[in-house]
């Protein structure tokens, strides 16, 4: 069995946390960002940041939906560290120079929208759904942008940040395959069945709208910074290999959509899908900030200061 | 070793132990219960016995602890002609639980009409719910009016108890005395032992440490940044007034409990002249009081409509008070209401709203130089943290060694869980007694209630073994497996037992803690001594 030992993970979990003063944030090597990067940079990290928000949030409504003590516990942790990656890039971006005094940056408005779906379903989802979808969003927002950054990228403190969200991004996955695979044990014909039901909830819906134009518009965001789309796509297909290497993992149903999905995404030349999605992405840039309702208090939370 | 849990915050084991703060201040030795624990094992015995001449005292009864359970015991066994009593108190003063934890905003949540005893009412409560110093004043009136304080041996810390079969006699070792006595009734108390949480990095922190049970009363708040560990009773409690002083409070919670409004009002004059000049109105307003809180029971121990209802008073009480959606989330228990103790408080969330508090929800991953580092990576800082981290309450250990006929050690049989006969006697131990023994908990009702028939119960036995000319009361085997069982079934139904984690249980999910029932159905049980389930041997 691939499967880990959850009570041993938050184990260490706990024995291995990090804070952000344990990283000199004013340590030489700022000025190793070129003028020409800096524009770019600026705006990845703020997407960056956010993205961690997005698992941050996730994770707050998994922690509710844990089937044990042990994986709630687990998934709170979880989601402050998706916090703490999302403070720690705040800090690199403070050390850049990239923020307007105490301001936190915005979002696009796709990830806004997605951060709008969260917060208003993702406490009524199944644990099976945000279970499949959060480790996709994590190996291939989260982890792709992390590597381009540091291919990228030669501060020494941007580095050793990103090694410490790394270490938490890896037990991440490894949680997130894990219960895939848990969750995909033992599919009959009838549990398929059920897990496939929210598909037909609206709200469901909503967030599947928000999740697809989110993707195709990262995908351009890297390619606008002059990175290879290929990089996301491997990242991807990482998500297909990991998740599908045990037999529970691939009768997971929701493993099978997201892969299949991920497919639809990285073969640009399938019209039927890129065609709608893109209008969307062209779409919701059209909406105007007003008709956003206010941001949720918990995005107030995020900061660059490493005490309070 | 003893499985020892923490209320409140549940959060780690002790690190340190600390009894009482006036017993901890006057006797170091006081202050380690544990190591006084382990060393007493070996040595109490051959102490004793090296000490036979040494008795500062024998008597009829021993009591240990001068708290309302040692206190009320010593004042039922008086009415009933038992005069030849000697109490045990580690502290230098009587009180118990009030006396330790005068933290601000202490104050009783079960209505002091109810938190009184029904032989000793007062009709000058001031409030609905009265505040700490009130109460202590209440336990000092009864000290006083029942002339008890000759009774007392203040600063006796008792380190064990030993039975001597041949004489018949109870044997209690405090720091330098032997005590002796033909029954015992344990009154120590079940939240008295309180110490900081064993967290990482606690030992590390320079700023100021105060447990909510040992409050320092020389502390200046004004100003200050202040953090609070524990959203519990006393946690809950301490809040709203620190909020009033402090610069900035923030407010370390685990896991959120159901809070209930708390209608605390002061009691209007004509209400306290009624009560003095009619003691039968007084009688009326307990009686309401009681059926009230013996209805919620029916909601809090077990899975009902009524359940339900009052999780929507709760949750309606949340929605009222607190506007914000995240900081609702964030306040919303999840789980079933009554798996831990129910909370009651009207100030708490609106405190919590107050411009200079906020509530951290982060998990705590250590302590460090200046304050609380949160696994969100921020080192949140203080000039002081508030400990309101709860008690140790040992699910199978006893508060010190107690051995019985042949030595046999009751920690050593209750290692698996505690176990009695009605929560009060246990076989192989006769002619002891013991208050808030195991599956006596009130979890919805006033301890006070429970606690009297108790208290009644052991003057009942003690009245037999003198009636009775006997040497010793020992209650059968069979039966205190007969009843147990019983409990354990009707244990199994309850709320407690649903799949909730709290002090209540221990590791693996036994109770041995919560009464299964009613105060009424508790009474009931509690109310007469079946000698046929007891051995008795005679004197000689
Ligand atoms: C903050 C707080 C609020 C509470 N509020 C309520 C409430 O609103 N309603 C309710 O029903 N219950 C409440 N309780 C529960 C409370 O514990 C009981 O109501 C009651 O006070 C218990 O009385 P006791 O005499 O059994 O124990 P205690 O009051 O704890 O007295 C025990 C005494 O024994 C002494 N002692 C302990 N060990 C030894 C030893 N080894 N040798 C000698 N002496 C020893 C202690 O110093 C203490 O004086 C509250 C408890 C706390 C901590
Ligand atoms: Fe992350
Ligand atoms: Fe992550």
């Amino acid at each position: 069995m691939a499967s880990i030992d959850l009570d041993k993970m938050l184990l260490k979990i706990k024995s291995t946390q990090w804070s952000l003063s344990d990283i000199d944030w004013d340590a030489p090597g700022a000025d190793m960002i070129t003028e020409e990067q800096w524009p770019k940079l600026k705006e990845f990290m703020a997407d960056l940041m956010w993205i961690e928000h997005v698992g941050a949030r996730a994770f707050a409504a998994m922690s509710k939906k844990a089937p044990t003590d042990t994986l709630k516990e687990i998934y709170s942790y979880f989601h402050a560290e998706e916090q703490r990656h999302a403070n720690a890039e705040m800090a690199l971006m403070k050390r850049w120079g990239m923020l307007d005094g105490d301001e936190i940056p915005e979002p696009n408005i796709n990830l806004r929208l997605v951060i709008e779906w969260l917060d208003r379903y993702a406490d009524e989802m199944p644990l099976y759904v945000l279970g499949t979808v959060v480790p996709m969003l994590e190996i291939a927002l989260d982890g792709a942008l992390c590597k381009f950054l540091l291919d990228t990228v030669d501060d020494p403190v941007c580095h050793q940040a990103f090694e410490k969200i790394n270490d938490d991004e890896s037990r991440h996955l490894g949680v997130g395959f894990s219960v895939m695979e848990m969750q995909g044990h033992g599919a009959t014909y009838i549990k398929t069945v059920k897990m496939l039901a929210p598909l037909l909830d609206p709200r469901l819906l909503l967030g599947i709208a928000s999740y697809f134009p989110l993707l195709n518009k990262m995908r351009d965001n890297i390619v606008e910074l002059g990175l290879p789309e290929e990089k996301l796509y491997a990242a991807m297909e990482k998500f297909e290999k990991i998740g599908g290497r045990t037999a529970d993992g691939r009768s997971n149903p929701w493993f099978q959509i997201i892969r299949q999905h991920a497919k639809f995404v990285v073969n640009r030349s399938n019209r039927i899908y890129h065609v709608p999605v893109d209008a969307m992405v062209k779409l919701t840039g059209y909406i105007p900030k007003r008709a956003l309702p206010a941001v949720p208090s918990w995005v107030k939370e995020l900061t660059y200061r490493p005490s309070a | 070793m003893s499985t020892e849990t923490r209320t409140e915050t549940d959060s780690a084991k002790p690190q340190q132990k600390a009894a009482s703060k006036p017993a901890a201040k006057r006797k170091p030795a006081a202050a380690k219960p544990r190591a006084v624990k382990s060393a007493a094992v070996k040595k109490a015995p051959s102490k004793a016995r090296a000490r036979k001449d040494e008795v500062a005292a024998r008597c009829e009864v021993l009591i240990i602890g001068a708290g309302f359970a040692g206190l009320g015991a010593a004042i039922r066994l008086r009415q009933q002609g038992i005069e030849d009593v000697v109490i045990l108190e580690r502290a230098g003063d009587v009180g118990g639980t009030w006396r330790d934890n005068t933290y601000p905003g202490a104050a009783c949540d079960i209505p002091s009409n109810l938190y009184s005893f029904s032989f000793a009412q007062n009709p000058e409560w001031s409030r609905s719910f009265s505040g700490g110093p009130e109460i202590l004043k209440y336990v000092h009136y009864l000290t006083d009016t029942y002339h008890l304080r000759p009774l007392i041996r203040f600063h006796e810390n008792v380190a064990s108890l030993s039975y001597d079969q041949a004489q018949g006699l109870w044997r209690a070792v405090t720091g330098d005395k032997v005590f002796e006595g033909r029954s015992v009734i344990m009154a120590q108390g079940p939240l008295s032992n309180a110490s900081l949480p064993d967290m990482p990095g606690i030992d590390t922190y320079q700023g100021h440490k105060i447990h909510s049970a040992m409050w320092d009363h020389d502390y200046d708040f004004t100003g200050k940044r202040v953090a609070v560990i524990g959203t519990g009773a006393s946690g809950i409690q301490i809040i709203p007034e620190l909020v009033k002083k402090a610069g900035f409070v923030k407010v370390f919670q685990r896991t959120p409990g159901w809070v209930l409004p708390r209608p605390d009002f002061q009691t209007p004059d004509w209400n306290r002249g009624l009560f003095r000049r009619f003691p039968a109105s007084q009688d009326a307003m307990r009686k309401a009081l009681f059926m009230f809180h013996e209805s919620m029971a029916l909601g809090i121990i077990w899975n009902s409509p009524l359940t339900r209802l009052i999780e929507r008073i709760g949750k309606a009480h949340l929605r009222f008070q607190v506007k914000d959606k995240w900081l609702r989330r964030q306040l919303t228990p999840d789980f079933r209401i009554g798996c831990k103790r129910v909370l009651m408080s009207s100030d708490y969330y609106p405190a919590l709203q107050k411009e200079n508090c906020k509530l951290i929800t982060w998990p705590i991953a250590r302590l460090s130089e200046k304050g609380i580092r949160t696994v969100e990576g921020i080192e949140h800082q203080f000039d002081c943290i508030v400990f309101a981290t709860g008690f140790d309450v040992s699910h199978s250990g006893t508060p010190f060694p107690v051995s019985g006929i042949d030595g046999r050690q009751l920690n050593e049989e209750w290692s698996r869980g505690a176990q009695a006969y009605k929560s009060i006697n246990v076989s192989g131990y006769p002619n002891l007694f013991m208050t808030f023994g195991p599956n006596s908990g009130p979890g919805h009702n006033s301890a006070l209630v429970y606690m009297e028939s108790q208290i009644d119960y052991a003057v009942r036995g003690i009245r037999a073994l003198r009636d009775g000319n006997l040497k010793a009361l020992n209650v059968k085997p069979d039966a205190q497996a007969a009843h147990n069982e019983a409990i354990q079934k009707r244990l199994a139904k309850t709320n407690w037992n649903s799949g909730c984690k709290s002090w209540y249980l221990t590791e693996d999910g036994f109770n041995a803690t919560m009464y299964p029932g009613f105060a009424t159905q508790f009474a009931r049980q509690m109310a007469d001594l079946d000698l046929d389930d007891y051995e008795l041997i005679i004197a000689n």
